[in-house]
């Protein structure tokens, strides 16, 4: 064969930039990014609370620690966030052994019916709860006939327990089904009795699981924002009372010291649940192949009605707002309306859709379409934006760290994963003070919030990237780069597709996050831009709880559109694992 | 005219520790070069190096007369296979093979004609339609060699491409691997842990160990001269012993040995080789009349593996383990067996000698 016969002439096209530079570049973006948007803000906070008139003080914290109000939020945050942990970790535990190491039936619905809390906002839960134990509640009110109510701690650490389920429940189901079943079965052949058995040898390899499980809910619990603040009535834990102070008294130095201070207990519970994945994963990592031996009928009797118990809650709360939001007057009128889907006139309105709809639209129609659902236009639109914007960074970051590998690629990895350690009651301050300045332009826009929850989220986005790139073989990148390919062309040719159903199903977390987060951008919104899962709290405060659940069933029926539009594009379930490494 | 691709003082460090130490070779255009070694002695380094996917720590990659070490692989235009393949799974076989062609926006037309013309060089026409993970390891393995042939690479670097493969596949593939290179007349870097597979296929083999090159030759001489002890450990199996060496004669702790002279007249320390071939094996008590006594010792088989054509004996001769091959036929008409005692003939021209110096 003529050894010029091919490719004379087709030379290589030269790239417009070498790729050495194009990494440098995408990283300093990154860097640039993170740094002004995630450190810059934190850095302002901690400047305010420690400094006044220019010179370093403690006064704030003195201030914070001797004002009774203050000091009882920390105590209470402390309190709901211990209690919510132990019960929520013992009670995910045990519904993820029964997932895992019993043959009951119907594993695959009880993992559907956990994961159900991820998809509404975390104030669902609360307004569940008032719903049914309320001052009007339906069983309290209606059935028991009773004064009693679970406004305050109780209420909190119902609601929270059942938020953070699903979340514990990821990384018990995780732990436990990676290690290995024949260890059971070797140490009953050998004599143990079945209990232990759990004692001996289930117990001890799961360890780290069950810490990271316990330090993550603590971490989700004292950082949330809307539970609180519907249920928690007069009993203030830090979350709310930061928003209290500045908002409502405008003593941005305490709400800033107040951020400063839940910042050590949730750092601290971030950093030990990072510590602990890391160790449980060095533990199971061996390549054990579950297969489990049929369970004795009373095991598996046993295990159905427990795993059925916070089933049934779940089902309960989603069951009672959805209701809740089609009749007349709980819990005495149980007639069916859609009055409530008419909401109070907000006063909103909407970059092209008011527009759009007040011209096409006339009279009732035109103030509920146009105006009075411009919130819910609103957080689609962010959402789509942070969807894309938030899978494309985090992914960009993911194969910075992971396949790039330049130097300081440990500090983008750090800025990366530290978003989910900071509450977002305290991204949100730290970007009022960061970025209310006339000069920034984006502030009092919907890019601002954008960005904000792109940031917020960055965590779970970059860590669920890298896993995803880890699993594509070095060496698929290097052939494409021997054949001639540039790092843009191996990027989307080669690396891109590989990654895509990764892709996806972050745009799918980012969406829904997006939809229903509030504790960040409750500090953002104005009165020209709002959201929908803010207006729910405003809704509530207002005393229009019916015209709450309402726009809380909005929020889910549209995550839950856009997690069946996901399933269509890709074939598979956009939930799975997703909780695992917050 | 070849474009010649050269090392020269060529050396990689990472951190402290050198992975690869000053080597120099020459490699002509059109030869098929093994880079043959124990896993860490730093080849698949050096051919990173050639790649342009490491950095070179000193010296330099010359190739047509050009020193190229600071040119991006893309530009070095090396076809490459990989050990895991590294097929692109979201591609067909046709689109993996094209992919070096359109990124070098070839017309169409011509990357049509160039897929078919390498297809059937491997005869993969029927599977030009399928996903990578529906073919075997060994099919495969063909389309990421001729996807790296297909931009017709000026040279194809090939790092340790059938070890994932079965014993089977990885003969039958080898053999391809051969025919296409003296089909193609290109130049082919080889690297690979496994002698055989180095001395079947190559023009030239290099021997290395610790970074270093410890022998450059051709399979044949590799073999029968080898230049070290490692060497002759390593390239094929090879019996040992350890003595002082006077003129003539090498004493070992339990026997003495005639071997070819020494030029040295003083006491040295030596290293005696012998490949397991060169040994002959009498049934105990009957060895031929003619050959030097002292060369002939007794032992008792411990081990009998039938390796084929072949039969591979293990015999204790007083407390040291020496292997001995012989063939099939003369196993059956020496009666020997497991257990037996025999006597061992280790002619004095079989003998390599190294100076113990340098250990293996």
């Amino acid at each position: 064969m003529n050894r010029t016969d091919v490719s004379k002439g087709y030379s290589i096209p030269p790239t417009l930039i070498s790729d050495r530079y194009l990494t440098w570049i995408m990283m300093g973006f990154l860097l640039a990014v993170l740094t002004f948007f995630l450190l810059f803000p934190v850095y302002q906070i901690c400047r305010l609370s420690f400094i006044k008139e220019g010179m370093f003080t403690l006064k704030n914290y003195a201030a914070s620690f001797t004002h009774p109000r203050i000091f009882r939020s920390l105590t209470n945050s402390l309190y709901v966030s211990l209690v919510t942990t132990v019960i929520t970790t013992v009670l995910a535990f045990f519904f993820a052994y029964g997932l895992t190491r019993t043959t009951i039936s119907g594993k695959g619905i009880f993992y559907t019916i956990s994961t159900f809390p991820l998809i509404a906002p975390s104030i669902i839960q609360g307004l569940a709860l008032i719903l049914l134990f309320g001052r009007n509640g339906l069983v309290t009110r209606y059935l028991l006939q009773t004064d009693w109510n679970i406004y305050g701690a109780t209420g909190i650490i119902a609601a929270e327990c059942l938020y953070c389920f699903p979340n514990a429940l990821f990384i018990l189901y995780t732990t436990l089904s990676a290690v290995d079943t024949r260890l059971d079965e070797a140490a009953q052949s050998l004599g143990a009795s079945a209990l232990k058995t759990f004692y001996k040898v289930t117990l001890p390899p799961a360890k780290y699981g069950i810490a990271s499980a316990a330090a993550l809910t603590f971490n989700l619990t004292i950082t949330d924002f809307g539970v609180p603040v519907v249920i928690g009535g007069n009993y203030s834990v830090l979350a709310t009372e930061i928003y209290q102070q500045v908002i409502g008294m405008q003593r941005f130095d305490l709400g800033a010291t107040i951020s400063v201070i839940l910042l050590i207990p949730s750092v601290g519970a971030f950093l030990l649940n990072y510590y602990l994945t890391k160790k449980s994963y060095a533990l199971i990592s061996g390549q054990a192949r579950p297969f489990l031996q049929p369970s004795r009928p009373f095991k598996r009797w046993a295990f159905t009605l427990y795993c059925w118990i916070p089933s049934i809650f779940i089902l309960i709360v989603f069951a009672s707002v959805f209701l809740g939001s089609f009749v007349k007057t709980w819990p005495y009128d149980f007639s069916l309306t859609f009055r409530h889907f008419d909401f109070p006139s907000l006063g909103g309105s909407a970059p092209l859709w008011t527009k759009f709809w007040a011209s096409v639209l006339k009279g009732e129609w035109q103030s509920i379409i146009a105006y009075k659902y411009a919130p819910i236009w609103n957080s689609l639109w962010v959402s789509i934006f942070v969807a894309i914007g938030g899978a494309t960074l985090t992914l960009l970051a993911g194969y910075i760290v992971e396949k790039k590998k330049p130097k300081g690629e440990q500090i983008l990895y750090t800025l990366g994963v530290l978003p989910a350690a900071i509450p977002g009651t305290v991204m949100g301050l730290g970007y009022i003070l960061a970025f209310n300045k006339p000069y920034f332009l984006i502030y009092g826009t919907f890019w601002i919030i954008i960005i904000n929850i792109i940031i917020c989220n960055f965590t779970l986005g970059i860590l669920s990237s890298i896993a995803n790139l880890k699993q594509i073989d070095k060496s698929i990148e290097e052939a494409a780069v021997s054949l001639g390919a540039n790092s843009i062309t191996t990027f989307t040719r080669v690396v891109f597709p590989l990654t895509k159903t990764a892709f996806f199903s972050n745009m799918a977390f980012f969406f829904m996050r997006s939809m229903t987060t509030i504790s960040a951008v409750i500090f953002l919104i104005s009165a020209k831009v709002k959201l929908a899962a803010i207006e729910i709290i405003f809704l509530d405060i207002d005393g229009r709880t019916a015209s709450a659940n309402a726009m809380c069933t909005i929020i889910i029926v549209i995550v839950v559109g856009m997690l069946l539009v996901m399933r269509l594009i890709t074939g598979k379930a956009g939930l799975k694992g997703m909780g695992t490494s917050t | 005219m070849g474009r010649n691709l050269s090392l020269e003082n060529l050396t990689k460090r990472f951190g402290t520790l050198t992975a690869v130490d000053h080597v120099n070779l020459e490699i002509e255009e059109g030869e098929f070069i093994c880079f043959l070694g124990p896993s860490g002695c730093g080849k698949t380094t050096i051919l990173r190096m050639i790649t342009g996917f490491e950095t070179v720590t000193e010296g330099n990659v010359i190739f047509d007369g050009k020193v190229i070490n600071d040119l991006i692989p893309q530009k070095r235009e090396f076809g490459i296979v990989f050990q895991s393949y590294a097929l692109f799974p979201n591609m067909t076989v046709e689109e993996n093979i094209a992919f070096g062609l359109k990124v070098r926006k070839m017309p169409k037309k011509a990357i049509a004609e160039r897929v078919d013309q390498m297809l059937d060089l491997t005869g993969l026409r029927d599977w030009r339609h399928l996903y990578p993970p529906q073919l075997s390891g060994g099919q495969q393995q063909r389309v990421a060699l001729v996807r790296a042939l297909a931009p017709n690479p000026q040279v194809l670097l090939l790092d340790e491409p059938l070890s994932a493969l079965d014993a089977k596949i990885r003969v039958r593939l080898r053999a391809e691997v051969k025919r296409l290179q003296q089909e193609l007349k290109k130049t082919m870097i080889y690297v690979t842990h496994d002698q055989e597979e180095a001395l079947s296929i190559a023009d030239r083999v290099v021997v290395m160990e610790v970074g270093q090159f410890r022998q450059v030759g051709k399979p044949i001489d590799i073999y029968k001269c080898p230049a070290s002890s490692f060497v002759a450990d390593f390239v094929g199996t090879s019996n040992f012993f350890k003595g002082l060496q006077t003129v003539d004669r090498v004493r070992t702790e339990k026997w003495e040995f005639r071997v070819p002279k020494s030029t040295s007249l003083s006491k040295e320390e030596v290293f005696l080789a012998i490949r397991p071939e060169k040994i002959e094996v009498f049934k105990y008590g009957e060895p031929p009349s003619h050959l030097e006594p002292s060369n002939l010792i007794p032992g008792r088989i411990d081990v009998v593996t039938f390796l084929g054509a072949a039969v591979r004996l293990v015999v204790n001769m007083d407390g040291e383990e020496v292997i001995s091959d012989v063939i099939e036929k003369e196993f059956e008409q020496r009666q020997l067996k497991q257990g037996g005692g025999v006597l061992l003939y280790f002619p004095p021209e079989a003998f390599i000698i190294y100076p113990s110096k340098e250990s293996s």
